[in-house]
């Protein structure tokens, strides 16, 4: 059982690296769940203590958006972890995860993670590097949405051509990294577009009069009743006003 | 001897800025250190209340109740330089001498109104008696875009008009024929605002297309904003971005209202 798990180990990022020995204490501390199509895994707001390790199915990570709909922020394939976070803050999960398919997780519990920081800091010093090199490359992503953010707002869409290239040659490796730049890159281009539109139209932009119909709808306002006693009063009203105004 | 005077906004189309443009004027007035006060006569679509901050809770008597002879029109004043100064650009307007005379919001007085019509003298009367009572320098009216009766009359009775138009066809016709009529009824003071041009646009080519096509000066040219549509009337806006370019020119029409005599 201990050696499955450790086989299983092996196909997570977090333990890339580990030896089999070291593989098989990580794995005593570990366990096995199955779960069902629609199981939840964990669920938002709640405190959590562990880290899942996903061996089989897929998974959706969700949250709710201001009307309580609920959000898919993420989905996780075999190979990936939830909830990893937990190990080392005490928040409470920030998003909930619910089965796509039959799956199969591993679970490594917050106090079992302690112990094995204790017995054997090699392997919790490759897990913390798996865990930090991870962050690191969301900040890397967050500070360029940021950069770019800004030249959008300041109106500078060159970037997009130069980014897009030099990424490509860099070839990243992660898929959410890639679906957050596609998302990135799709949104400033429609942006750019209704923005021509909009060029396009004040282009075409000549301003005419038709003085047929100015002429016509003028004749048919000033014809009537009304406008001919309302010319006459503005007159008076505005010279009675005059008067008691160098009254006061 | 006293110098009242009558400001109206009009616009040929709703959705033009006449709201905005008229509580932000209003507003610069009286930080100009004048006595104003502002009547919304749109009566079938009021708004600039909300630029104040005013909902039907804090909302008392309106000009409804006054044209309906439920109340005097003293009593529909809704003191802004003491009441609404609950969001950042209208906090500049503590202690400034600025009324509100709002509409009524409410569905059933809206439709009440539309169906009864109401005695448009009784409307100049109210006017008449507020500039007066509360010892106006400015008076503005938010009206009513088109040409009905009773924006005919407040156009009519002005000392100022100033018609604010978007730079498109549309708003060129309508216009044509508003500064038709105010010639026709000799208003003493005609004045253009442009709203909503696109900023790639040459604005001083614009202004130059405008005043050639209705021989009348034009105040200001106002760009088209994201930051004023996100601002979604919620507040005053060239008090709480004083700096935009929208409100540098929105202060230029001010500065064109109290420069006339
Ligand atoms: N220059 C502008 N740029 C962008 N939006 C504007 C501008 N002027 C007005 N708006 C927006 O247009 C809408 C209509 O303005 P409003 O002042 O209520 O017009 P009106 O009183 O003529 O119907 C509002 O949502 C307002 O925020
Ligand atoms: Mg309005």
């Amino acid at each position: 059982m201990a050696e499955d798990i450790a086989a299983q180990l092996k196909n997570c990022f977090l333990f890339k690296g580990l030896s089999d020995e070291a593989l098989a204490a990580v794995a005593q501390k570990a366990s096995t769940h199955t779960l069902a199509e629609g199981d939840v895994l964990m669920r938002r707001g709640e405190t959590g203590d562990s880290l899942f390790m996903v061996n089989e199915g897929w998974f959706k990570i969700v949250t709710e958006d201001a009307q309580g709909d609920e959000l898919i922020i993420n989905k996780t394939a075999p190979g990936e972890t939830i909830g990893e976070m937990a190990l080392l803050d005490e928040a409470p999960r920030s998003a909930s995860a619910i089965a796509l398919t039959p799956a199969r997780v591993l679970e490594l519990k917050k106090d079992a993670f302690y112990e094995i920081l204790d017995q054997r800091p090699d392997v919790a010093l490759t897990i913390i590097r798996g865990l930090s090199s991870r962050l690191r490359f969301s900040t890397t992503y967050i500070q360029k949405a940021i950069d770019w953010s800004q030249k959008i707002a300041a109106g500078d869409y060159e970037f997009i051509e130069n980014t897009q290239q030099a990424l490509r040659k860099t070839e990243s490796d992660d898929d959410k990294a890639a679906q957050l730049l596609s998302a990135f890159f799709q949104m400033v281009r429609s942006v750019k577009a209704r923005e021509n539109d909009l060029k396009e139209q004040l282009e075409r932009l000549t301003l005419e009069i038709d003085e047929a119909r100015r002429k016509q709808e003028f004749e048919d306002i000033v014809g009537t009743d009304f406008y001919a006693n309302l010319k006459e009063r503005a007159k008076r009203l505005r010279a009675q006003r005059a008067a008691s105004q160098d009254e006061e | 001897m006293a110098n009242r005077k009558i400001v109206s906004i009009h616009s040929f189309r709703g959705g033009t800025g006449k709201s905005n443009t008229t509580a932000n004027l209003a507003s610069q007035v009286a930080l100009a250190g004048k006595r104003v006060g502002i009547v919304d006569t749109d009566i079938q679509s009021p708004g600039i209340h909300v630029l104040f901050g005013l909902d039907e809770t804090k909302m008392g008597k309106t000009i409804n109740d006054f044209l309906h002879g439920k109340c005097p029109v003293s009593e529909v004043a809704f003191n802004i330089g003491e009441r609404a100064l609950d969001s950042e650009g209208r906090a500049k307007l503590a202690g400034m001498n600025l009324w509100l005379f709002p509409s009524s919001i409410r569905g059933r007085e809206i439709s009440q109104i539309l169906r009864e019509g109401y005695d448009v003298n009784l409307l100049n009367e109210g006017f008449q008696t507020i500039l007066k009572e509360l010892q106006l320098d400015y008076l503005f009216i938010d009206t009513h875009p088109g040409l009905n009766e009773e924006t005919l009359l407040s156009i009519a009775i002005s000392d100022i008009l100033i018609i604010v138009l978007r730079p498109d066809n549309q708003d060129f016709q309508g216009t044509a024929v508003t500064v038709d009529i105010a010639r026709s009824l000799d208003v003493p003071n005609l004045i253009l605002m442009v709203n909503k041009a696109l900023p790639k646009y040459d604005f001083a080519d614009l202004r130059k297309q405008v005043e050639n096509k209705f021989h009348a000066p034009v105040a200001g040219v106002l760009p088209l904003s994201f930051d004023l549509a996100d601002n979604g009337s919620k507040d005053i806006f060239s008090l709480q971005h004083p700096d935009h370019e929208w409100s540098k020119a929105l202060r230029e029409v001010a500065e064109t209202v109290l420069a006339i005599k």
